[in-house]
């Protein structure tokens, strides 16, 4: 129904597809809501969730999904350090088709992974992050999220901040947004974005955008990752690119705070913003985004199995 | 396809949904703990024209909402499109005796699908079957509790149903389909 | 005289540098309040309570800015203070000054910057601390430059040393640019470097000592002038030595990066022939290198390559320096022979204008570091210095006012007295006095 065979990256979606994949996300958003959270749609398929990195959130709202279409799920959880790359992750791949299954979720470290795995098996394949490129299934239930706050897309303005080099979400998420006809503007620090930003609207701080956005979207921020990152400090990114109470009150009205989670608390959002069980403030969207994700991966599942 | 014959016409169908609406009050004797879920799509359509006319009888309003059974199918994947409609059902189905309403009976196999659909909803005290064509051949154990018309039909015979609501025209046709080319 | 109780001043008949147009004449100037009040062929006041100050053969300046200046302070009080630097600096005319971060601890967070700030207030002296570039001098990890703008770094640096890593430079280079503050970079490659003594030469191999190749200073230098240029950074190097750098950068200003750089006045009036004797006064980083580079360097100076001249103050207690050559620290003072070392050189024995050079120990520096100072303008802040240009004296170990004596000039005859120095408008040197 949708397409293409698997989803690889936003590309391999036409605007059709993504209609397609709003429209039916509704569907499944009611049927969550419900007593009885199943159908018995994908009864005796199988699907993979073959996790090469570990992950809770991702994982977690993929098995529900496709549990909630009556679905069989299994959780492959491989380890990239004990499998030597490239001839393991074949074997790998082997021993899942050999079990007759009928869709791969992947999440793999490194980039383009994904792509080959697709390329080596009929079955179709969703991919769930590899590495730092794609993480096309995050950026549609971001796109349901904002879809469910605002009218229309055209002209919509999103600001990325923080890491987009390290980001696949800002990655998936640009590509998307793009294509809807938002308006996606950067606010990151010279070492976080590419040396070459020439097809990038960057700013430097979060002050310049934060009076006129319709969307505020925090990327994680790791500062103990291995590779280098080059950034100064926690109070050097309070500074120009955190988000708390103060910035949140200049926002725009109907404007909203998402975040692909988990958050950093202190680091990207402040624990005030954040709040307790729940955020004080209702536009920020994180735990809707989550809520959404199971929709739209229901509906991913839905459209690629049928 | 060739149209080969005028099944009912517009006022054939006038006639024959007031007629299943008095059946329908006769056999519940009245519209308490009546609820109407008409079936995606010309299901809709016709259940709100016999949920109209009880509530022009009885002088009450009478709960109405519409079920898409797309999830329920059980001939996924051989499908070719798929249009999902909304499923509105805003009310509780427990204890509450359903109308279904659709348009024609034919395999049977919506109709368990729908069953399916309402049951996870809920436990309703029953559920009975309103259907404007009954074609014949089931390949299920269903039956339809209220008929418009029987209508003995061939396998290479269509019944076409169109609505106002949906098509334009109030009619229902026997097609017969031409040479599938494959 | 008590100079806080004056704030009228008039200085009649002196030779007046403007170095931003690059002339001289003869004026009066009358200061009143901090300001300068006006600048004329001749002015005539009555008032009781103007200090005049007949300045009939001496050059009236605005007070130097001496963009390189170590000031031991937080950490090695004994060799130098702030308030001793300070002191230091306004005998030698100086009335802008500007330290580096290599103190202990390291200027590497806002608290530091501010503490610098807050002590050179009330001195004098106009301080203007630069940050460090990396975290602990270390050279790993970018020190936080957003809010070390904005605590009052007016630059940043990693001086003593340089950015190893070249990617990690690149990125600094990229960062600055959010702030809109001069990198001032010291150019030196460990591995050329590390056990050297002097300017690798005819002479280092007749003194039988280890040599630092020019090839420390100009294979990071163009390294640095690569990287600015993909990163559109703004870059200063700082203590050039080498004839190298000088092309190097010369070239890279027609090209259209963004560069300046300066040298220092013992670079300027040394070379290493100087070392024969061993005086380990003239032991530095980078090393005095050899005729040809100092022709080069005082070349540089006339054509406007050279963008400042610097002392690079490098105070050392006695115990540092009265050693072997080997084990003795590098560096030496020049707060106070800032001035008479660059016009002995560059004026009296190589005849170049000295409004030039005034332009290389004013405006030039200041524009550099985005601060005032280097201009004598009616309306501008009264920082001036009043010399005797034709004064000549031999430099003496005891008649330093800095706390460290290791003066690179000790022996020397110079020319260029400071007479006066006047900061904000009130004299706060007086030469002959204490």
């Amino acid at each position: 129904m949708l397409n293409k065979k698997s989803i690889l990256r936003i590309d391999d979606l036409t605007l059709d597809d993504v209609a397609k994949v709003m429209e039916t996300a509704d569907s499944f958003t009611s049927i969550s809501k419900r007593e009885i959270k199943k159908v018995p749609t994908l009864r005796g398929k199988t699907v993979v969730n073959l996790f090469f990195e570990p992950s809770t959130r991702t994982k977690t709202s993929f098995e529900v999904a496709a549990k909630r279409l009556s679905a069989d799920m299994i959780n492959f959880a491989a380890s990239s350090s004990s499998l030597k790359k490239g001839e393991s992750i074949m074997d790998t791949l082997r021993t899942i088709l050999a079990m007759q299954v009928n869709l791969i979720v992947i999440r793999h470290s490194d980039s383009g992974t994904v792509k080959m795995v697709d390329d080596n098996t009929p079955v179709p394949v969703i991919n769930a992050g590899d590495g730092k490129h794609q993480h096309p299934t995050q950026a549609l239930l971001d796109l349901y999220a904002i879809r469910s706050r605002f009218e229309k897309f055209e002209g919509l303005r999103v600001a990325f901040v923080g890491d987009f080099l390290d980001s696949r979400v800002a990655r998936s998420g640009t590509r998307l947004f793009e294509k809807m006809g938002m308006d996606v503007s950067l606010v990151a620090p010279s070492m976080l974005i590419p040396e070459d930003h020439s097809d990038l609207n960057v700013y430097s701080s979060i002050d310049d955008v934060i009076e006129d956005i319709d969307v505020l979207y925090m990327l994680r921020m790791q500062f103990e990752r291995q590779d280098r990152k080059f950034y100064p400090s926690v109070r050097e990114y309070n500074r120009f690119l955190s988000l708390d109470s103060k910035r949140l009150a200049r926002m725009k009205k109907n404007s909203i705070v998402m975040h692909p989670g988990p958050v950093n608390r202190g680091i990207e959002i402040s624990d005030e913003v954040m709040g307790d069980r729940e955020s004080p403030y209702d536009n920020i969207l994180i735990e809707e985004q989550v809520t959404g994700g199971v929709a739209v991966r229901m509906a991913l599942l839905y459209l690629i199995l049928g | 396809m060739i149209e080969k014959a005028n099944i009912l016409s517009k006022a054939d169908l006038r006639r024959v949904i007031k007629r299943i609406s008095h059946e329908i009050l006769e056999r519940n004797r009245g519209s308490e703990n009546l609820v109407i879920i008409g079936l995606q799509k010309r299901g809709v359509p016709l259940g709100k024209r016999i949920a109209a006319n009880i509530e022009s009888f009885e002088d009450k309003k009478i709960r109405f909402g519409k079920l898409d059974i797309s999830f329920y199918r059980d001939d996924f994947g051989k499908k070719i499109k798929a249009d999902i409609e909304k499923t509105e059902i805003d009310f509780d189905v427990t204890d509450m005796n359903v109308i279904l309403v659709d348009d024609v009976l034919f395999t049977g196999r919506t109709i368990r699908a729908a069953l399916d659909a309402i049951i996870d909803l809920g436990r309703p005290r029953s559920i009975q079957l309103v259907v404007l064509i009954d074609r014949g051949h089931r390949e299920l154990p269903i039956r339809a509790d209220y008929v418009g018309k029987n209508l003995p039909t061939s396998q290479n015979e269509m019944v076409e149903v169109r609505l106002m609501e949906t098509d334009g025209r109030d009619s229902v046709i026997l097609v017969e389909k031409e040479e599938d080319v494959k | 005289m008590d100079s806080n109780m004056y704030n009228k001043i008039l200085i009649k008949n002196g030779s007046i540098v403007d170095a931003q147009k690059g002339n001289i004449y003869r004026g009066d100037l009358y200061i009143k309040d901090g300001i300068i009040e006006d600048i004329k062929d001749v002015i005539e006041i009555d008032n009781k309570d103007i200090t005049i100050i007949d300045a009939g053969g001496l050059t009236i300046m605005a007070g130097l800015v001496d963009m390189h200046v170590h000031l031991r302070d937080p950490g090695l009080e004994d060799r130098e203070t702030i308030e001793s630097g300070a002191r230091a600096a306004l005998a030698g005319g100086i009335t802008s000054m500007v330290c580096m971060p290599n103190t202990s601890p390291v200027l590497d967070s806002p608290s530091l910057i501010k503490y610098v700030i807050d002590r050179g207030k009330n001195t004098g002296c106009s301080i203007y601390p630069v940050a460090a570039m990396t975290a602990g001098l270390e050279g790993k990890n970018i020190t936080g430059m957003g809010l070390l703008s904005e605590a009052g770094a007016i630059g940043f640096s990693d001086d003593g040393k340089a950015v190893a890593d070249s990617k990690l430079m690149f990125e600094i280079m990229r960062y600055s640019k959010q702030f809109g503050k001069p990198l001032i970079l010291h150019e030196e490659v460990r591995s050329f470097s590390e056990h050297g003594l002097m300017h690798e030469g005819k002479y280092s191999t007749k003194l039988g000592l280890e040599g630092i190749s020019r090839l420390s200073d100009d294979l990071m230098i163009g390294r640095d002038i690569v990287l600015a240029g993909v990163s559109g950074a703004r870059i200063h190097i700082t203590h050039i030595s080498t004839s190298g750098a000088v092309e190097m950068i010369r070239k890279a200003k027609t090209d259209g990066i963004d560069i300046t750089c300066d040298v220092t006045a013992h670079h300027l009036f040394f070379n290493d022939s100087h070392l024969e004797s061993f005086d380990t006064n003239l032991k530095v980083k980078p090393p005095i290198r050899d005729v040809r580079d100092q022709k080069a360097l005082i070349e540089g100076v006339a054509d406007g390559t050279i963008d400042a001249i610097v002392s690079d103050h490098a105070p050392h207690l006695d115990t540092g320096k009265n050693t072997t050559f080997k084990l003795a620290e590098f560096g030496t003072i020049g707060l106070e022979t800032l001035l008479a070392a660059s016009y002995t050189i560059l004026c009296r024995n190589k005849k170049q204008g000295f409004e030039k050079v005034a332009r290389l120990l004013g405006s030039g520096p200041a524009e550099i570091v985005g601060i005032d100072g280097g201009i004598i303008r009616k309306g501008m802040r009264a920082d001036i210095a009043v010399a005797d240009l034709e004064a000549g004296y031999t430099v003496k170990k005891e008649d330093f006012r800095s706390r460290s004596k290791n003066s690179a000039f000790i022996g020397q005859k110079l020319y260029g007295k400071i007479i006066y120095t006047i900061s904000n408008g009130k004299i706060v040197y007086e030469s002959g006095l204490n």
